[in-house]
């Protein structure tokens, strides 16, 4: 003990100022405090998991915006890190959720249960470690596997499964308040916006378009809309009687504002008497000589155009639209096939020009132009609608996260059962091969035959726990002993009307019938391997989770709960 | 005003060092795990290499600090044993303390007796420094190292599962720096990385020192993908995305090396301001066309470029990439053997290199593009892991496994002709030797105490002749092997006698008597303990006894003001410590 004291005396920081000691903790996982501190953060994840979830308000002490989510990425970033554990979990859990931007909430429970559970078996962390890994590869192999039970292949033939891939991703987040009639245009709309950008006629390399969204409060959600093309703000009213498309377009990226460009350390003199704000508009003006000459209908700048040169346009009846932003200049480059003008002193070259179909369109109180090109695109552009701000914001926050799960599916075009089914299904795949290659593999991870099942078994409740997380309303969570699909039965009915309660499973594929055997998901039951489903059944499923997405969380949670297991002693720098 | 003085006892040199002990001990051994750090920016670092541990914890001791540095120095050269080193120092502090309380008038009489302990001290390890560099390396020669056996360069790249060992070296390495679920995965990571970069050349380590040399450059870590996915790819990675569309041509484009694109000082005449930035315009312009008449199509830029500079790179069809950093433009030159261009207006072909291809490549969490350019078989690391933490140290075990093999490599006896010229041995009586013992190199042993079991039993028979000072070694290496089986006294037991009941059987030839600590110990469990370098194991002793010796020289820290902005930038160095070795003989 002494010596513990005697170290913080030594630990100084080696600045001017003096720093106070660094926190150290011995054995970290052995606390109380930060298994409390544990247990806190997966009780509240867990709670907001789910179409069912409890939202969460996150408001700041000094009166920022208050925001309400159930997405981790939010909640994650809310906690702050009150232990290095929780940062380093926090860490691995937003890295996952940034590139795959789903199952966030699945690998952080599954995680802490590892975690917890590891700590409830009273076994050396280096074999949980090893069997964990262990049991990873055995879940990955199953899961790549072509006869995988909980796998669904995706049919781009029809856009079915590819909705309901969407509509599960959409209805996971209830801070967007939809009714089922608007979650379901909401997921047609992500699944058309997605198949718009994906190109038709394809070279060899596939290069995805872009989905650009426009937010608008205050709109019924089914006023939601998707449209080829962009849309851009109007400058003023203005018509397109005279025009006949498709118009000449033009695209500057260089300001147009008359300020001087900033390349070149140059040293610059100017005599007295030079009036270099005259010149300047008159290269200007020089330059809109020029464009109109070439037929120029529309003229768009990226940043400022000056009022002059935007005056003079307008009277030879160009449309003229600045402060495009540089958002959206490389959409409107890949429409149009204009490239961007960045110098003012040469002419314009040939390449510089662009056509693009225009029509005008209200939306609202507003008009917004349509640019739309000639031929087919793969831009797109997605007008979502709602209530209020907060909902929008989250609305949004969703559509983009369904169209970057879309666009997993092209890598990998499967998908995974939802509603916790393809947790109790690995979960009874595990305890299955684990028993049955127990003599096989303890030897070879170096620990005994009841280690090994020991430790098999915190990793199946592990991943039960997870399905249990889906049911925020006392109701139980079950697992049938034919398929290892999960069930929940409602807090007021019982076990023997399961099959009027709960008439399909958490993914809808099987049916409740009579013969059925269930088992509470938090007892114990005997071991079995899950049988296939016939392929000729009926049903499709209707929960569908993403595939790359849940994989990649799977083995993140593993080997970051694995990573927090190894740690013997934590420095913490409180400064 | 006086400067304030501080008095240093034995005591507390080993208490300083007891307290680093402690914190080492936690990662240290089979059972051993991580230590989790956070800085105070929020940063959160993991790690299991006892060099990155202790050089983290901010440490306001002098002693301390002292240690810390000299842990630093050894293991940046052998990349591994800084752990071994804080036990060893310890424990030799602990058996000096011990002694010289015990027997505090041994050398001299002296009037205090913290004085005489401290001589006592002083003396003993200077003994124990003297012995090491003139004997130790022949004991080992002759007592470890037939123990052991051979590894060389070609055994790592070779395809072959014939020969283990080399294998089982980085295993073991590894493990001891990332724990047992990746020590595997990256054993073959490292071995396909090496077997790629395999340089028909004379010098077998050359390739690994390059790749020693220019590991910053060649590896990018990834966050938020399985450790799993870490891998191989062909080409080099710059770590920059292109600045302009990158080009749909495949085939042979070229490249010019710009570093720096700056209009010369020129003053306007009366035309004005306007004629000046139409001149900077034409300037760029005339630039890339000379490019362009090279038939450059890729530009790779140290500095940020102006808009005006991407537009006309955009329109002559080049694709730019800005900011590369200084160490990716010295791979790149080294590799492609082109010259950067300084000077705009004089660009030559010997600045133009030929690529294979150049394409964009999607990376990690944060969209962090890398354009990829590949010259001739360039290979480079991707490291993935969920934190940024995790793939940082996997990134550092991995460039320690090039020092820590680089180390292996090298003869035991490198420095013996020499030193046997400066520091010819006094009282101890010299080994009848054999003054022609190969110099070995690559020498490899099993690991898990077995060197510290060999050497203790050599350095027993030795000391029977000598004087008190070896004993302390003997008794001190024992310390090692004790912590790796700390969680069983009697696996300890097992493993002595294994390794001492094959010493007197005294193999000659090498690896003829290959001493097995594996295999099943106890009750079933397996202790794979893998295989450690002799080289590394032999400088390790060596830097412990300098450090010991410099830690009992000095006998007094004064703790001056240093003006504020006279500071040194060394952060070590902070506040002066102004603490020097006093001869009192």
């Amino acid at each position: 003990m002494h010596i513990a004291s005697y170290l913080s005396s030594l630990m100084q920081m080696s600045r001017l100022v003096k720093k106070s000691p660094s926190v150290c903790t011995d054995l970290p996982l052995n606390s109380s405090d930060v298994c409390n501190k544990l247990r806190l953060m997966k009780e509240l994840l867990k709670s907001s998991y789910g179409p069912t979830a409890r939202l969460k308000q996150v408001h700041n002490n000094i009166g920022g915006a208050v925001v309400t989510t159930s997405t981790s990425s939010v909640l994650l970033q809310a906690i702050s890190s009150s232990h290095p554990i929780v940062s380093l979990i926090k860490g691995s859990i937003l890295n996952h959720v940034s590139r795959f931007s789903d199952c966030g909430l699945f690998a952080s429970v599954f995680c802490l249960s590892l975690i917890e559970e590891a700590g409830r078996c009273d076994l050396s962390k280096n074999v949980i470690i090893r069997v964990n890994k262990h049991l990873l590869s055995l879940c990955t192999a199953h899961l790549q596997q072509e006869d995988c039970g909980c796998k669904v292949q995706l049919d781009f033939c029809s856009s079915q499964s590819l909705i309901t891939l969407a509509r599960s991703v959409i209805s996971s987040k209830p801070t967007c308040v939809l009714s089922e009639p608007e979650s379901a245009h909401i997921s047609r709309l992500a699944v058309q916006a997605f198949l718009l950008t994906v190109p038709c006629n394809i070279p060899d390399k596939v290069r995805l378009g872009r989905t650009v969204t426009i937010p608008m409060e205050g709109h019924s959600v089914l006023e939601s809309a998707v449209f080829p093309g962009l849309l851009l703000d109007t400058p003023e009213n203005i018509s397109l009687g005279n025009l006949c498309s498709p118009l000449r377009m033009v695209l500057f990226s260089a300001s147009l504002a008359g300020d001087l460009s900033e390349l070149g350390d140059g040293r610059i003199e100017v005599h007295q008497g030079v009036d270099t704000d005259s010149q300047i508009v008159d290269q200007l003006l020089e330059l809109g000589k020029q464009v109109l000459k070439d037929e120029v209908k529309l003229f768009v700048c990226q940043k400022v155009i000056h009022p002059v040169l935007q005056h003079y346009l307008r009277c030879n009846g160009v449309i003229v639209i600045e402060r495009l932003g540089i958002s959206l200049m490389e959409p409107l480059i890949q429409l149009t096939g204009a490239q961007p003008v960045a110098t003012l002193h040469t002419t314009v070259p040939w390449e510089a020009y662009g056509e693009v179909h225009v029509s005008v369109r209200p939306f609202g109180s507003k008009t917004k132009l349509h640019l739309h090109p000639a031929g087919k695109t793969t831009i797109c552009t997605m007008i979502l609608c709602h209530r209020n701000e907060t909902m929008l914001s989250e609305l949004k926050l969703v559509c983009q996260k369904t169209e970057h799960v879309l666009r997993l599916t092209l890598r990998e075009p499967c998908a995974l059962l939802g509603g916790g089914c393809t947790e109790t299904h690995l979960a009874a795949y595990v305890r299955h091969q684990s028993k049955n290659d127990v003599s096989e593999s303890s030897p070879v991870l170096g620990c005994s035959q009841t280690e090994y099942l020991l430790a098999a078994e915190a990793f199946c409740r592990s991943l039960e726990s997870v399905a249990t997380s889906l049911e925020h309303d006392d109701g139980a969570s079950l697992i049938d002993l034919t398929h290892a699909h999960h069930w929940t039965l409602p807090s007021d009915a019982t076990e023997e009307h399961l099959e009027d309660a709960a008439a399909l499973c958490g993914c809808g594929v099987v049916q409740s019938c009579q013969n059925k055997k269930w088992s509470y998901l938090n007892t114990e039951y005997a071991e079995f391997s899950p049988e296939p489903l016939l392929t000729a059944s009926p049903l499709q499923p209707t929960v569908l989770d993403s595939f790359t997405a849940k994989v990649n969380a799977l083995e993140v949670a593993v080997e970051t709960a694995n990573l927090v297991l190894d740690v013997r002693y934590v420095i913490q720098d409180v400064n | 005003k006086m400067v304030p003085l501080e008095q240093l006892h034995l005591s507390h040199v080993l208490q300083a060092v007891s307290a680093l002990e402690s914190i080492v001990l936690r990662s240290f051994g089979p059972e051993g795990g991580q230590v989790l750090f956070t800085r105070d920016t929020g940063q959160v670092m993991v790690s299991r290499s006892g060099k990155r541990i202790l050089t983290a914890l901010h440490l306001d001791h002098p002693l301390a600090r002292m240690v810390v540095r000299c842990v630093w120095k050894h293991s940046t050269i052998t990349g591994d044993g800084s752990k071994t080193f804080v036990l060893l120092l310890a424990s030799l502090l602990r058996i000096i303390h011990a002694t010289a309380t015990k027997d505090p008038h041994m050398f001299q009489p002296h009037n205090s007796t913290e004085a005489s302990e401290a001589a006592t001290a002083r003396h003993l390890a200077d003994r124990l420094l003297e012995f090491a560099l003139t004997e130790l390396d022949k004991l080992i020669v002759l007592n470890v190292l037939p123990h052991g056996f051979r590894v060389s360069l070609e055994n790592f790249t070779a395809k072959t599962q014939h020969d283990l060992s080399c294998q089982t070296l980085l295993v073991s390495f590894f493990r001891t720096r990332l724990g047992y679920a990746y020590c595997d995965f990256f054993r073959n990571l490292f071995c396909e990385l090496l077997s790629h970069w395999k340089v028909k050349d004379d010098r077998p380590s050359f390739s690994m020192q390059f790749l020693n040399n220019s590991f910053l450059a060649l590896h990018t870590q990834v966050s938020g993908v399985p450790v799993s996915c870490s891998r191989l790819i062909e080409g080099q990675v710059i770590h920059r995305d292109f600045a302009t569309p990158c080009p749909q041509v495949r085939k042979q484009p070229l490249k010019g090396d710009v570093l720096e694109l700056r209009c010369g000082d020129k003053v306007t005449e009366d035309r004005g301001i306007v004629h000046f930035s139409s001149w900077t315009e034409k300037s760029v312009e005339s630039i890339i066309a000379t490019l362009q008449s090279f038939g450059v199509s890729v530009l790779l830029c140290a500095l940020k470029q102006s808009s005006a500079v991407l537009a006309a790179a955009t329109q002559a069809g080049m694709c730019l990439v800005e900011c590369v950093s200084e160490e990716e433009i010295s791979l790149f030159t080294q590799l492609s053997g082109v010259t950067p261009i300084s000077d705009c207006r004089r660009i030559h072909p010997e600045h133009i290199a030929t690529l294979t291809f150049c394409k964009p490549l999607l990376l990690g969490a944060h969209r962090r593009i890398s354009s990829i350019v590949i010259y001739c078989t360039t290979f480079c690391l991707v490291i993935c892991a969920p934190s940024e933490g995790q793939a940082d140290q996997h990134a550092c075990a991995f460039q320690d496994a090039f020092r820590m093999l680089l180390t292996a490599l090298e003869p035991v006896r490198k420095t013996q002709t020499a030193l046997e010229e400066t520091i010819p041995s006094k009282k101890c009586t010299s080994l009848h030797a054999d003054n022609k013992c190969v110099t070995e190199t690559g020498c490899v042993i099993s690991a898990g105490g077995t060197f510290e079991f060999l050497l203790h039993h050599a350095l027993h028979q030795y000391g029977h002749s000598c004087s008190v000072s070896v004993n302390l070694l003997e008794k001190a290496l024992l310390s090692v092997p004790r912590q790796i089986y700390s969680h069983n006294l009697k696996h300890f037991l097992q493993a002595q006698t294994r390794v001492v009941a094959l010493i007197p059987k005294q193999p000659h030839a090498l690896s003829a008597n290959f001493i097995h600590t594996e295999g099943p110990l106890g009750d079933g469990k397996l202790l794979d303990l893998g295989l450690e370098s002799v080289s590394c194991k032999y400088q390790l002793v060596l830097a412990v006894l300098q450090c010991l010796t410099n830690l009992l020289r000095i006998n007094m820290v004064l703790r001056t003001h240093a003006v504020l902005h006279t500071e040194s930038h060394d952060s070590l160095n902070a506040h002066s410590e102004s603490s020097e070795g006093e001869d009192e003989d």
